[in-house]
């Protein structure tokens, strides 16, 4: 069963690196994070933990329901957003994916010391999910779209941290959560305010400030 | 206990802001406060004495010397940096640039940036400490954005997804740790003491790579060069008294989340590992701050590469070690923190009066606003490190640092580029101040409140840092030991 969410994970994770709308990346981040509750949920039955429990439901309420609906409310309204400006097109992005898995697959077999193959295969998921969530954040260059990145890098990071140590101590998860939460408003808020003040929120146009 | 009270009285402050509808009455209360706020710290400095001696509240705040010692700085800058505030939001207020309401945010925002900066160095957990550096992060980023310009605005998305993404690669770092701790087979912990005792045992190679995600994650937040590409931009277009407390104390606390990584490999891995990567990312900021200082045309952009030139000196102090470079970094760190608000509390009137960036066209500010003049003058000097003043001496001791140790040439670069800014710095300002008025530019009044809050620095600068590691002696050894990893 975890090896079935981690291919679903690596299914999302290539669903990302091809959108080339801003709909499909948030349901593609919807899909990821779908998986790591339902990994998340499968750990907590497994242990019979509480504070596993409530992770999963925070991942679930936070993660693929409310985050995902606030990021789909703000493209709808900023109608010029429908396309994220390709800085490169799906195919190569798939053939860096390719590159960044090898990477991550690399790294992971290098630095922890474990025999199984499928411990190494999670970690180099994760990785994966991260390297992939930065690739989206450089080479995709609207607003919204590096928040989905930036949100991406995280859910890596978190399946990171549940892999390698049983996840962070529960009260820095409850806190990193809030983190994420509170700062994809925030970020949000910004959006909002760059589509008021430069009628579009590409950011590689974003260049007053120099020097 | 103090440290409670520390941490209550921002979040005091935070709800009468909301609840108070003169933003005066609320500048003058926030004053007050971080007055109050400044005599707590001071006791709690004054009551650590020996390195050993900490205090946790259910493992939940650890404070130790080094902790105490960035507390305390903290508390000035935002002392000075509230005094400062009261004027500069009324006058903005008087001319119409904000709303009643949107003072109202401004103090808001300032309270909940200064909690969550006293809320770093006084936290044990690790992660809770990546939580607390990302969330004054998201705090200040209004007060980057604060005025809703499109530079403003630019500046602060620039600043947000930078540092967020910076520091996603520290919350890497601290995740290998926790792993590196987990596979000794205790339970499961990110607390820093707990870390720190278990320090010998730690896997030395997955304790290095995760350092090094730490150094570029925390580094980014503190304006290392290369990662520090959001600095100028945020700091020049914030809030003169965010900025303050932006330049002068921010990329402190950022720093203090490296040097708690560091002291555990120091313990571990011994100090060369960590002591290379200061002093390289330490001279690359200096290096490129110094390129960018002599071709500057904006005044607080200037200042702000100052301060990743200042962040490099204190990474090279902390890099070459010994008594003298930690004791050096460590006044660095305060001196530049002072001298910084007082020349972003300078910049931040000039601008006012002449509704200008640009320094070309800013001439004869003594002749306008003598007091600013003055001050802005001896803040010059001060950061500059020219010696009757403060600077001075924590520059000339991080220097002694690297020629005891042998390193001639990185001694002599080091004091090559700092001549450099110096030169660049002079020819600037000397040109702002003095230089013949602009056609049509009065005199223009002074308030108490930006005097004081100038005159509070310059006293800080000109004295009390003298003083200070004579005062507080026995707390400045037990942070040069802790830092050490003895």
């Amino acid at each position: 069963m975890q090896i079935f969410t981690l291919f679903a994970i690596f299914l999302s994770v290539c669903l990302m690196a091809i959108a080339k709308r801003t709909q499909a990346l948030v349901i593609a981040f919807r899909i990821q994070s779908f998986f790591l509750f339902l990994m998340t949920l499968l750990l907590a039955i497994e242990d019979g933990n509480i504070d596993l429990y409530i992770i999963a439901g925070l991942l679930l309420v936070l993660k693929v329901v409310a985050i995902p609906i606030f990021l789909l409310r703000i493209s709808k309204r900023l109608k010029a957003s429908e396309n994220i400006g390709l800085f490169i097109n799906s195919q190569l992005s798939l053939i860096a994916l390719l590159v960044i898995m090898y990477i991550s697959w690399y790294f992971s077999k290098m630095i922890f010391a474990y025999d199984g193959a499928a411990q190494i295969a999670m970690i180099a998921a994760s990785l994966t999910t991260a390297l992939c969530g930065v690739f989206i954040m450089i080479f995709r260059m609207t607003a919204l779209t590096q928040i989905i990145g930036l949100l991406a890098v995280e859910n890596g990071l978190f399946l990171l941290a549940s892999t390698v140590s049983g996840g962070m101590p529960f009260i820095v998860e409850i806190a990193v959560f809030f983190d994420v939460f509170v700062s994809v408003i925030i970020m949000g808020i910004f959006v909002y305010r760059i589509n008021k003040l430069f009628t579009h929120i590409d950011v590689d146009k974003l260049t007053l400030l120099k020097g | 206990m103090q440290i409670f009270i520390v941490l209550a009285i921002p979040i005091l402050l935070a709800i009468y802001a909301l609840v108070d509808n003169s933003a005066k009455r609320i500048g003058i209360t926030n004053a007050l406060g971080y007055a109050l706020m400044l005599f707590f710290s001071v006791t709690l400095f004054a009551d650590r004495h020996i390195g050993t001696s900490h205090i946790s509240f259910f493992d939940f705040i650890y404070l130790d010397a080094l902790s105490v010692f960035f507390i305390f700085v903290i508390s000035i800058i935002a002392f000075a940096a509230a005094l400062y505030s009261i004027s500069y939001i009324c006058s903005d207020l008087q001319s119409a640039l904000i709303t009643q309401k949107k003072a109202k945010l401004y103090y808001l925002f300032f309270n909940l940036f200064c909690f969550s900066m006293f809320l770093v160095p006084s936290v044990n957990n690790l992660g809770m400490m990546w939580v607390a550096i990302e969330m004054t992060t998201l705090i200040s980023a209004f007060l980057v954005g604060f005025y809703n310009t499109k530079l403003s605005v630019e500046a602060a998305w620039k600043y947000i997804v930078i540092c967020s993404l910076g520091i996603i690669f520290a919350l890497l770092g601290t995740i290998l740790f926790s792993y590196a701790y987990s596979v000794l087979g205790e339970s499961k912990s990110l607390n820093w003491t707990e870390l720190y005792f278990a320090a010998t045992r730690l896997d030395k190679n997955i304790i290095k790579v995760a350092f090094i995600f730490i150094m570029v994650g925390y580094g980014t937040k503190a304006g290392l060069a290369p990662m520090h590409t959001w600095l100028p931009d945020a700091h020049s277009q914030a809030v003169s008294p965010a900025s303050a407390l932006l330049s002068g104390v921010l990329l402190k606390t950022a720093l203090y989340g490296i040097l708690r990584f560091s002291i555990i490999l120091n313990k571990s891995v011994g100090p060369e590992f960590v002591s290379h990567l200061f002093i390289l990312f330490g001279m690359m900021s200096i290096a490129v701050a110094a390129g960018f200082v002599l071709v500057q045309k904006d005044l607080k952009r200037l200042l702000a590469y100052s301060s990743i030139e200042h962040i490099g000196i204190i990474s090279v102090g902390l890099g070459l070690g010994g008594v003298f470079g930690l004791f050096g970094a460590l006044m660095h760190i305060f001196n530049h923190a002072a001298a910084k608000a007082m020349m972003f509390f300078g910049a931040g009137n000039i601008v006012k009066a002449y509704k200008e960036h640009n320094m070309n066209s800013i001439r004869g500010v003594a002749k306008i606003m003598p007091f600013t003049g003055v001050m802005t003058l001896i803040g010059l000097f001060a950061l500059s490190g020219f010696p009757p003043l403060a600077i001075f001496l924590s520059e000339i001791s991080i220097a002694i640092a690297a020629f005891s140790h042998a390193s001639y040439i990185l001694g002599i670069v080091f004091l090559a580029l700092l001549a450099i800014v110096f030169s660049a710095m002079i020819r600037d300002f000397s040109k702002m101040i003095f230089g013949n008025v602009p056609s049509g530019m009065k005199k223009v009044h002074e308030p108490f409140g930006v005097k004081s809050a100038m005159l509070l620095l310059f006293l800080q600068i000109a004295l009390f840092s003298f003083f200070l590691p004579w005062i507080f002696k026995d707390n400045f050894w037990a942070a040069i030991k802790l830092l050490q990893g003895a």
